[in-house]
């Protein structure tokens, strides 16, 4: 039986511990970062591939303003609201005041605003418009591009090389990005003069998708036009393939991944249709030669978008960190906000207006099997372009 | 939208209810036949689906997977009836689902430590890689072969439990399995023959469906929501049930992707829970 004065002396020890703890880490002097992945659940697919390409990063970088980096693994299970209370754990308990990466925009944006309330910096890959438009605000900052600019920069170029492919059909995932998508390719066939004849909202939980394939097919149209993200672009593109859709179709998936999803999908599916795409690892730019370079070493793979969406985020956070020359937020805030760095799509930078990061969004078109030059030459780059709504029209007021 | 896309969307929809039919079949008979509820139902058709890829992989076709996956699936069944779910048949149906789940789970983290998080594709035979142009309505050429491949299922299946000595022997142990004993009749080895049959034909499924779905690791819950809709709304344990429900989900999902496509997935669960309003046994169960 324990007496009154031990239960006391641990429950004061049980009270101290946290702030115990926090001194205990900071005396450590080394530059915590918590990364928000999902390496379980729905998202497992996308969180581990980012996770990977943020250690290497980390690994390859190993310091920034003169301190040693850690990596803070922060498994979100593909929940916004388990990515939040992990959020306010690692501020509270460890004192982590810089954040990066997330597996979808309702992720992003949750934390986005937990961070920006405890004053940390947040850099993420989220797709949706809001992160860097209405729901934009001064901790955060968003590396790939917005779905404003994914679809400009696949649409325009695709429709000048096919102006008779006037007539298109939508296939879209019914929730916030999927939205967004078809709501910026409307805007665009509505100024360069092509129809959209009908869509087919498909939900989160879809993966049967012939029955939207065949209204695709009855409505005739000259482009079928894939709306939505992951998982369930593979489904629809595969499915409309089997469908016979290329044979009198083209097809346009504005948002893909690039490389992983085109070894899901393998060459033959690939074949003919156009992508949007992010990075592609066959662009020639210093910072693409640098990252290919480490992760050939370090994983002896190819680099796809997801394990370089996880090393830009570590990078930018990185530079940035070096041009303040200190962890002071707001000194961290402002090297962001006119940082320049060779990125893997070439020179990027960050715009202060809505903290977007400007860099190129690629339009790629599927190869012949027989014209791939190796097991990961998957596509042509078409175009690679930087199309950005100007800060005026983000809705992002900082 | 004209009636004959209606004809059309109807004549997938039987397309898209046979291949939930194959998916369901080997449920509803570990259900009938033992009243054991298989969570792991959907493990059994993700493993067949990778052994699937492996061998598309190694010997440049997934035909030969058609006949060898089934076969590995039924050995992982028997492996799991023999070691573990043997020993739950006595018990509540909260602890079969428990058991069976874990099952699953672990199947689903082997699958992933071995071939990553990344869905892989399976390419379609070469013979069955193209349409079927029936008029204005193209359908692909190896749905139609599952589509096949399911009808010989159904009859089959039909004919041995309906029409033969070991059918009439199944039903009789699922009746009163003590009785059978009594007989001189080992009821343990037909539950456990039942059982890797039961995975063979999630192991069918999941070979089929390889090509047409591509694999990754989460597949084999979808396949065991679906399955459980289409044997609960069949009536539990009912063979031609599990087929009525199959098809009637199925045309449901395909007409409502022409007609309200956001609400399509969600009308599968609203069309069973109409029926079950109206027959809480399912569309042939019994009480």
């Amino acid at each position: 039986m324990r007496n009154r004065r031990e239960i006391l002396a641990a429950a004061a020890v049980g009270i101290a511990a946290p702030a115990l703890l926090r001194r205990a880490w900071a005396q450590q002097d080394a530059i915590e970062i918590g990364s928000l992945v999902s390496l379980s659940g729905t998202f497992a697919n996308i969180g581990e591939q980012v996770d990977i390409g943020s250690k290497v990063a980390f690994d390859y970088y190993k310091t920034a303003a003169g301190k040693p980096l850690r990596y803070v693994q922060m498994d979100d299970q593909g929940d916004p609201g388990r990515a939040v209370r992990l959020t306010q754990d690692a501020i509270r308990d460890r004192g982590i005041r810089f954040f990066m990466n997330c597996t979808n925009s309702a992720i992003a944006l949750a934390v986005a605003k937990e961070v920006a309330n405890s004053g940390g910096v947040y850099i993420n890959q989220a797709g949706a418009d809001e992160m860097t438009g209405s729901l934009c605000n001064k901790n955060t900052f968003r590396w790939p591009v917005a779905t404003y600019s994914a679809v400009n920069t696949t649409v325009r170029p695709f429709m000048k090389q096919f102006p008779d492919a006037k007539k298109w059909y939508t296939i879209t995932g019914q929730y916030v990005f999927g939205d967004s998508l078809l709501k910026n390719l409307k805007d665009v066939l509505g100024e360069l003069g092509g129809q959209h004849i009908g869509n087919s909202y498909h939900s989160l939980s879809d993966r049967e998708y012939s029955g939207f394939i065949t209204a695709a097919i009855a409505a005739q149209p000259d482009v079928l036009c894939i709306c939505n993200f992951g998982s369930q672009t593979i489904d629809v593109l595969r499915q409309a393939v089997s469908f016979g859709m290329k044979r009198n179709t083209k097809i346009v998936v504005v948002w893909s991944t690039g490389l992983d999803q085109f070894q899901s999908l393998g060459p033959d599916i690939c074949e003919g249709v156009y992508f949007g795409a992010n990075y592609w690892h066959g662009v020639d730019t210093p910072g693409n030669r640098l990252l290919s370079g480490v992760i050939k070493e370090k994983l002896k793979v190819t680099p796809s978008y997801l394990l370089t969406a996880g090393w830009a985020c570590t990078q930018a956070t990185v530079e940035a960190l070096n041009k303040a020359g200190s962890t002071d937020v707001p000194a961290v805030i402002k090297a962001f906000e006119t940082l320049s760095f060779e990125g893997p799509t070439g020179l990027e930078k960050v715009r202060a207006e809505d903290h977007q990061v400007l860099k190129d969004y690629y339009l790629l078109l599927g190869k012949p099997k027989a014209k791939m030059r190796d097991k990961d030459d998957y596509v042509e780059v078409l175009s690679a372009e930087k199309a950005f709504l100007s800060p005026d029209k983000t809705g992002c007021k900082l | 939208m004209s009636t004959q896309v209606f004809i059309f969307g109807a004549l997938n929809g039987v397309g898209i209810g046979m291949i939930y039919f194959i998916l369901s079949i080997g449920l509803t008979m570990i259900f009938g036949l033992m009243q054991f509820v298989n969570f792991a139902h959907g493990a059994f058709y993700m493993v067949s689906a990778y052994a699937a890829f492996a061998i598309a992989q190694w010997t440049g076709s997934v035909l030969p997977a058609l006949l060898i996956s089934p076969l590995l699936a039924a050995i992982f069944a028997l492996v799991s009836e023999r070691v573990l779910l043997q020993r739950t048949y006595n018990l509540p149906h909260e602890a079969q689902i428990l058991i069976t789940f874990a099952l699953a789970i672990l199947a689903q983290e082997t699958v992933t430590m071995i071939f990553g998080t990344l869905g892989k594709n399976v390419p379609v035979p070469e013979m069955f890689n193209g349409v079927v142009i029936l008029g204005g309505f193209v359908y692909p050429s190896y749905r139609l072969f599952v589509v096949a491949v399911a009808v010989v299922v159904a009859v089959v299946m039909w004919l041995a439990i309906e029409r033969t000595r070991l059918g009439a022997m199944l039903r009789a142990a699922a009746e009163n399995a003590e009785m059978v004993g009594l007989l001189g009749f080992d009821s343990r080895k037909i539950f456990m023959g039942a059982f890797a049959f039961g995975g063979a034909l999630a192991g069918l499924a999941g070979a089929l469906a390889a090509p047409l779905r591509g694999v990754e690791p989460l597949m084999g819950r979808e396949a065991l929501a679906i399955a459980f809709v289409v044997v609960i709304l069949g009536g539990l344990g009912s063979f031609s049930g599990a087929l009525l429900a199959a098809l009637l989900i199925g045309i449901t999902q395909s007409l409502m992707s022409m007609i309200w496509p956001g609400g399509a997935h969600l009308m599968i669960y609203g069309v069973m829970t109409m029926i079950l309003a109206f027959r809480p046994t399912g569309l042939m169960g019994r009480s």
